[in-house]
């Protein structure tokens, strides 16, 4: 395809865009105006507006995305310095591989917010418990795929640089950390992810801010539109972390070190 | 070898109940917080025999079915009706993908809004979770297939049905049930948390409830209940019909 095309297409992509959101949006405020529901059921596109312009000023929203962020960050920074090394370090010995394995399945297939209950027993109605339940759910896809990536490098590399002379520290460092690179990323996409979600239940359920608190929260006096605004934040902080940072990572270290044999 | 491969998955667990068995049995970590295994096997047994337990595994499973019923097909159905048209594909691409980002737990509020606490909004949940990652994973999957293939049955004379039948919905079905998966990983997590808020039965119920009167060794029989299911589902549903997939409709040597 030349170049030509290409900008045409995009420009032609962006065209449909704007009219498929213009006519979305549109329909939206028809039918929030016309039909014969309570305001509270469906809040025309401009209460949504007014909502995000009341909670900017008043200064809530931008809290309560600052800690939401804050504890997903958090998550994040420690299942890549804990998760990670402890995932490779697991992956080096075939042993211990075997040990972990079923338990990190098990413990990866049950999420955090399953966790949540006890860890209300254990810690009460707190930030504690909160970041618990997202740390766990993010940690457990991480250490596990780590774990798998190591042992996923074909035997035949790892013996290559030992005929060659290569030292343990050297087979680490060279084959098995870049060769796992590609599970760790898929690993962290797939951790986060749903850690991203089990932080909005668990702010829901604990109730100390955050997006998952404001938009539960805004349930029980019919805030409607602000439920509308909270989601749709939720929405877009994911789809900018996923295709800006994660996605990009993922399909980087999959082209850089993937180890797929053809 | 089958023994052993018997004893390699289960004797992580026996040390792990053991090491669990010892901490609590030290007296370190009151009851209430750390219950012993035995405690906790006893609480299984009675849940089990009055029928709770069923109940409750019922319930939740009986949402997953129906959500999966509804959703599955009618996501593939308009999946591969939008990615007939390619440019439509590619508009709706993007905002498939946003309703993705958002499904799950984040539609509760609304739900309740909208349908009460009760089953209508647990269902709703699920119906999209499902459904969303479905239909983006067939889209995705239905624009993946190479034209040539359906070119060269237009060649020999085939219809749009026998293009549609025999070429992109065989073509997509790896990326479908790929989709399945993470719909149904998604989806099973999103039920625990809906269940938690918005009704009285069903295993997010059962914990959340638990945790009101602190009965720790409830909330563990939940867990592992969960646990167990999800990997049952796995190994009997997801992986067989992945594996078969991938076998027979595969695109990999095509592709390569």
């Amino acid at each position: 395809m030349s170049g030509g095309r290409a900008a045409t297409g995009r420009w032609e992509l962006a065209a449909a865009w704007a009219f498929v959101l213009g006519t979305g949006t549109a329909a939206w405020a028809l039918a929030a105006a016309a039909l014969p529901l309570p305001a509270y059921y469906l809040p025309p596109p401009t209460a949504v507006l007014g909502a995000l312009a009341e909670l900017v000023v008043k200064g809530i929203l931008p809290l309560y995305v600052a800690e939401s962020l804050r504890r997903i960050l958090l998550a994040a920074l420690v299942a890549l310095g804990v998760g990670v090394p402890l995932g490779l370090l697991l992956g080096m010995s075939r042993r211990l591989a075997d040990f972990a394995y079923p338990l990190l399945n098990f413990f990866q297939s049950v999420s955090g917010i399953a966790w949540l209950p006890l860890m209300l027993v254990w810690f009460g109605f707190g930030e504690r418990t909160i970041l618990v339940a997202v740390n766990y759910t993010v940690f457990f896809p991480v250490i596990f795929n780590a774990m798998l990536g190591v042992r996923s490098v074909p035997r035949l590399y790892v013996d290559a640089l030992r005929t060659l002379g290569a030292s343990r520290g050297r087979i680490v460092r060279d084959v098995l950390v870049p060769g796992a690179l590609p599970a760790i990323a898929t690993g962290m996409r797939l951790g986060l992810a749903y850690g991203w979600r089990a932080l909005i239940a668990a702010e829901m359920l604990v109730g100390a801010h955050g997006l998952g608190f404001m938009i539960f929260s805004a349930q029980a006096f019919h805030l409607t539109a602000r439920i509308m605004l909270g989601m749709g934040i939720i929405g877009l902080l994911w789809v900018v972390l996923d295709y800006v940072l994660l996605r990009p990572l993922e399909e980087a270290t999959i082209a850089r070190w993937g180890l797929v044999q053809r | 070898m089958r023994a052993a491969t018997v004893l390699r998955g289960t004797l992580p667990f026996a040390v792990l109940v053991g090491a669990w068995a010892l901490v609590a049995g030290a007296g370190a970590v009151p009851a209430m917080f750390l219950p012993p295994p035995a405690d906790v096997a006893r609480v299984a047994w009675e849940l089990a025999r009055d029928g709770a337990l069923a109940l409750h595994v019922a319930a939740s499973l009986a949402r997953v079915l129906v959500a999966v019923a509804v959703s599955v097909p009618l996501a593939v159905a308009l999946g591969v009706l939008v990615a007939l048209h390619r440019r439509l594909a590619a508009v709706a691409e993007p905002i498939v993908a946003f309703f993705n980002a958002l499904s799950g737990i984040a539609w509760l509020p609304l739900a309740v809004t909208w349908f009460g606490l009760g089953w209508a909004s647990v269902t709703f949940i699920m119906f999209n979770t499902v459904f969303f990652l479905v239909f983006f994973n067939t889209l995705v999957g239905v624009r993946l297939v190479p034209r040539l293939f359906e070119h060269a049955v237009l060649t020999l004379g085939g219809s749009r049905r026998h293009v549609i039948l025999h070429v992109l919905l065989p073509g997509a079905l790896p990326s479908i049930v790929t989709g399945l998966r993470l719909s149904l990983g998604f989806g099973w997590r999103a039920l625990i948390a809906a269940e938690m808020i918005a009704t009285s039965t069903g295993l997010g119920f059962l914990i959340y409830n638990a945790a009101n009167f602190h009965q720790s060794d409830t909330i563990l029989v939940g867990i592992v209940t969960i646990g167990v299911l999800w990997l049952l589902t796995d190994r009997l549903v997801l992986q067989p019909l992945e594996r078969r997939t991938i076998e027979r409709w595969g695109l990999v040597a095509a592709g390569s």
